[in-house]
């Protein structure tokens, strides 16, 4: 007997002594991480820049030059937020490794896209930070960053951001918990890490947030008050932090027209995002609308704002319509029919999931009709704008 | 340096013997080991990181491959033991078997023979010798050892061992490689464990007193260092301890049984797995009472290798599967890990693949951030090295003896394409090709040095292909974002080039090593063990 308890005794102490000395190496390691990782992602966007400075000479020959002329927006806020011009962008999904697909884009329209779109989620892996080599690449090929961020909440470890319930109900009241500052760590982050880039980018924070059906952040888990708490809270931590760089895009969907109450205020507003995507025919909800049966009717009460508008996403599915005759006349009378529309982002997915259990295609880059569609209407834009050929 | 005739090298050592409380820290740090690796392999083995499905595969074996290696020899290291010293009986018939062939160095064979002359308990040296030279019988006799000429008999060393054992009529029998200067209380330190009629044969420490002389016999005594204390003293625990060759003094009872002395490329590994599935008990003591020599040319020490590497898995292939109903759990483990020691060159030549193939075609195995790698691979890392370090208690002369042993980890990595050659060679059944010795006077690079500056070479002009291709070829808009992927992998072939430089430099130094005869300056009246007075057979008193 005096055996087995001096036995069992021996290994608890053992088991115990190992898990402590375990738990001291985890703590270690998560104290030390996130400094690491900070000098990681130093090294690795210097190590960027500086290849890319020594390279074949691009500052001269490269896409930043053909861009030159819109520089003073892609440098000064000031002149992001209150535009001259009308500005066009992309969103391409193919763009992992490279933004050969954004290019091959626009060696096929003949115009460079001052504005190159992508998205992220919030979340405590380490590529949900700011995407600080993505922002860079951006805007060392001379476009604006413009940045969808998704507040996904599920992402976040839960050691470190407790919330009380099961955590598959984390999203549940999750714009209350942002605006009562349960993730202000990592806003906080966030945003120092933008102010730390230093260039104007759109920041497009919870899109779509009058949708019913679509994200966590909308109606089905708070109400319009908590979006807009949750949105002064964000605006107000990035202002704490002296990032003024980000250009907020407050982007609600006009298929629903309670976005009115969903608005966050002049203050806290720089731009007015609409989605404007035609589903045509492709499920038994929807039908093919025009442009401008989908936007034109919320047009008048968008411009009330006081605010530059940016179709945030435009596409067209080719299934129950003429895809080419869409983009012609949704873009061609932009400037004259809507000239407080500053900014056209193309929707050009391939693989869209979001919506449908069929992945959607969205993209352009291989439809011939749609690119000459585009680049014609685009074409007569310069006379209206004022703005320097393409 | 001349240290070989170093005073503290030519003392009785013996490793510490293992308490509770050591024990105990053991276990801790390997509960502590375990729960690291159970969490990065939470982390590992996530569908995320597969990139392509087949490399991450390979990656994953190469990686717990070794893993799994370091936690079997954790688990060996709980049993660590030490035999406890008994006197050994009076009366024993004793044998020592030593041999001798053509071209090994008469002046080497006089120390040894002088030096088994001076052992103190009772006993009969006999010299094996086919050098058909009447110096090495002048030499035995003059030595008091008895001469045995065995020419022409197959199995190199084995088969002159089976010869002798027709000849002779000796219970026990020890048998010392010629390199080797026994220490005057070697057998009463050894002869006791037979007490137990069940024990077939004690196996003691190898130790050297050349390995002040190169980076090559450095760094290849380092990688014994270990082995002979904590790995074997564990093995010892588990009933598993495996012969060497030499140094191992055999029951003739033990041999008999399993018809003679194994013949091989590793006869001492065939004739340790034998004797244990004959189930005779064997024993390891972590003592020193000899030293010898360990390779001190890069040459010398791969074709040694390739040698162990070919017969290991020879082992596992012929006689394993044939013994395994035999074997006890832990031995069955024991031959397993040694037996699979040298696969070590084919993980280590996939590994040194891994950034080429991103390089050449792209390739990534997964997506794994370098970060959360580390996160979660350091502390297995750490304690791991803490393992390692605390071991070294048990080393048989931790004076000498403790350290990371870089050098020994540079000579290992450096032997991949020996090890690899090895492994296809037992995949095939092919013989060890026929690769001569460096003439002392004409100096030239090893052969086993060529897929080391292929290695290099490959480096350099892939380095320059992945200059010219990123700054001439690769498109603006992909440049940035690839950036990292790409350095990183240079940098991680760059950790290759930088560790086969240690390879290559063993290869250089061997070059203008001198030849020597380092047993010449070997001084038998100051091997001392004193240390162990109670111990001497009193016959030596």
């Amino acid at each position: 007997m005096k055996t087995i308890a001096y036995r069992a005794s021996a290994t608890l102490l053992v088991i115990f002594l190992g898990l402590c000395v375990f738990s001291l190496l985890v703590f270690a390691g998560s104290k030390s991480r996130g400094p690491l990782e900070d000098l990681a992602a130093g090294v690795t966007s210097k190590v960027a820049y500086l290849e890319k400075s020594m390279a074949g000479g691009y500052s001269r020959t490269g896409r930043a030059a053909a861009l030159q002329r819109f520089d003073r927006y892609r440098t000064q806020t000031g002149l992001l937020n209150a535009p001259d011009t009308l500005l066009t962008g992309v969103y391409d999904n193919n763009t992992e490794e490279s933004y050969e697909s954004v290019t091959t884009l626009e060696d096929s329209l003949g115009f460079k896209l001052p504005i190159i779109h992508f998205y992220t989620a919030w979340g405590s892996r380490k590529d949900q930070g700011f995407p600080q080599l993505r922002a860079q690449t951006i805007s060392d090929l001379g476009s604006v960053p413009m940045i969808t961020w998704e507040p996904w909440l599920n992402d976040f470890d839960p050691a470190v951001y407790p919330v009380p319930g099961k955590p598959s109900q984390v999203n549940a009241n999750g714009l209350t918990a942002i605006a009562a500052g349960k993730y202000d760590a990592y806003i906080d982050k966030w945003a120092r890490d933008a102010k730390a880039f230093g260039k104007p980018f759109f920041l497009r924070f919870g899109h779509e947030m009058n949708d019913p059906y679509r994200y966590p952040w909308g109606p089905q888990n708070n109400k319009p008050a908590d979006f807009i708490a949750a949105w002064r809270h964000v605006v107000t931590r990035f202002r704490l932090q002296g990032a003024t760089n980000a250009s907020w895009v407050w982007s609600p969907h006009p298929a629903y027209t309670t976005y009115r109450e969903f608005y966050p205020g002049a203050a806290y507003v720089n731009w007015v995002g609409i989605t404007t995507l035609n589903y045509g025919t492709v499920a038994p909800w929807s039908k093919w609308y025009t442009f401008d049966e989908i936007f034109g009717k919320a047009y008048d009460e968008f411009s009330h704002y006081g605010k530059p508008l940016m179709i945030s996403e435009i596409g067209s599915l080719g299934v129950g319509g003429n895809k080419a005759q869409w983009f012609k006349d949704a873009l061609a009378s932009m400037p004259f029919k809507y000239p407080a529309v500053k900014a056209v982002v193309l929707f050009n997915n391939s693989n869209d999931v979001s919506t449908t259990y069929k992945a959607l295609d969205w993209s352009i880059t291989l439809d011939k009709p749609v690119l000459t569609a585009v680049r014609e209407a685009v074409g007569g834009w310069h006379p209206a704008t004022a703005s320097p050929a393409l | 340096m001349r240290k070989t005739d170093n005073a503290a090298l030519w003392e009785f050592r013996e490793a510490a013997t293992s308490t509770f409380a050591r024990k105990a820290t053991l276990a801790s740090l390997m509960v502590a080991g375990v729960f690291s690796i159970g969490r990065l392999a939470d982390w590992w083995f996530r569908e995320e990181h597969v990139a392509s499905l087949p490399l991450y595969l390979l990656l994953t074996f190469i990686f717990w491959w070794g893993i799994a290696r370091m936690v079997i020899v954790w688990v060996s290291y709980l049993r660590i033991s030490k035999p406890r010293w008994q006197a050994p009986q009076d009366g024993l018939r004793v044998a020592i078997f030593t041999t001798s062939s053509p071209g090994e160095p008469l002046s080497m064979f006089e120390k040894t023979l002088e030096a088994c002359a001076r052992i103190s308990y009772p006993h009969t040296t006999y010299l094996l010798d086919d050098t058909q030279d009447p110096r090495f019988r002048e030499a035995a006799e003059r030595h008091g050892a008895v001469w045995l000429e065995l020419v022409g008999l197959p199995g190199a060393k084995a088969g002159k061992i089976n010869a002798a054992l027709q000849r002779t009529t000796e219970d026990f029998v020890l048998v010392l490689d010629p390199d080797h200067i026994p220490f005057p209380n070697f057998l009463d330190e050894v002869l006791g464990y037979f007490r137990d009629p069940q024990v077939g044969y004690v196996q003691v420490a190898q130790a050297y007193y050349n390995q002040y002389r190169s980076f090559t016999a450095r760094a290849a005594a380092e990688q014994t260092y270990g082995f002979y204390g904590p790995t074997q003293m564990g093995m010892h625990g588990l009933n598993c301890a495996v012969a060497i060759g030499a140094n191992c003094t055999f029951r003739r009872a033990a041999l008999d049984s399993i018809g003679g002395h194994g013949i091989g490329l590793a006869e001492d590994l065939i004739t340790a797995i034998r004797i244990h599935a004959a189930q005779w008990k064997s024993i390891y003591s972590p003592i020193v009472v000899s030293r010898g020599l360990v390779p001190e040319d890069l040459g010398s020490f791969c074709k040694q290798q390739l040698k162990w590497a070919r017969g290991v898995q020879e082992v596992l292939f012929a006689e394993v599967p044939r013994l395994w109903p035999k074997l006890s759990f832990w031995q069955r483990v024991s031959y397993l890990t040694v037996g699979t020691y040298y696969l070590s060159g084919l993980t280590t030549a996939l590994f040194l693949l891994i950034p080429y193939l991103y390089f050449w075609f792209g390739w990534l195995p997964a997506n794994m951030d370098f970060f959360g790698f580390l996160d979660h691979w350091l502390p297995v890392g750490l304690v791991s090295l803490s393992i390692y370090v605390f071991v070294q208690r048990w080393l048989c002369h931790p004076e000498a003896e403790r350290g990371l042993h870089w050098r020994g980890t540079f000579l290992k990595f450096a032997c991949w394409p020996v090890f690899f050659m090895g492994f296809v060679l037992s995949i095939w059944d092919g013989e060890i090709p026929y690769i001569p010795t460096a003439k002392r006077a004409v100096k030239q690079f090893t052969p086993f040095v060529r897929p080391l500056l292929v290695h290099q070479v490959l480096f350099v002009a892939t380095l320059a292909y992945v200059v010219v291709r990123r700054f001439y070829y690769t498109p603006e808009a992909r440049l940035e974002l690839t950036s990292a992927n790409t350095w990183g992998m240079v940098l991680f072939a760059a950790l290759a080039f930088f560790m086969t430089l240690g390879g290559l430099y063993a290869a250089y130094q061997s070059l203008k090593t001198k030849a020597e005869d380092p047993w010449a300056s070997v001084d038998l009246t100051r091997i001392t063990d004193r240390l162990q007075p109670a111990r001497k057979h009193k016959s030596a008193a």
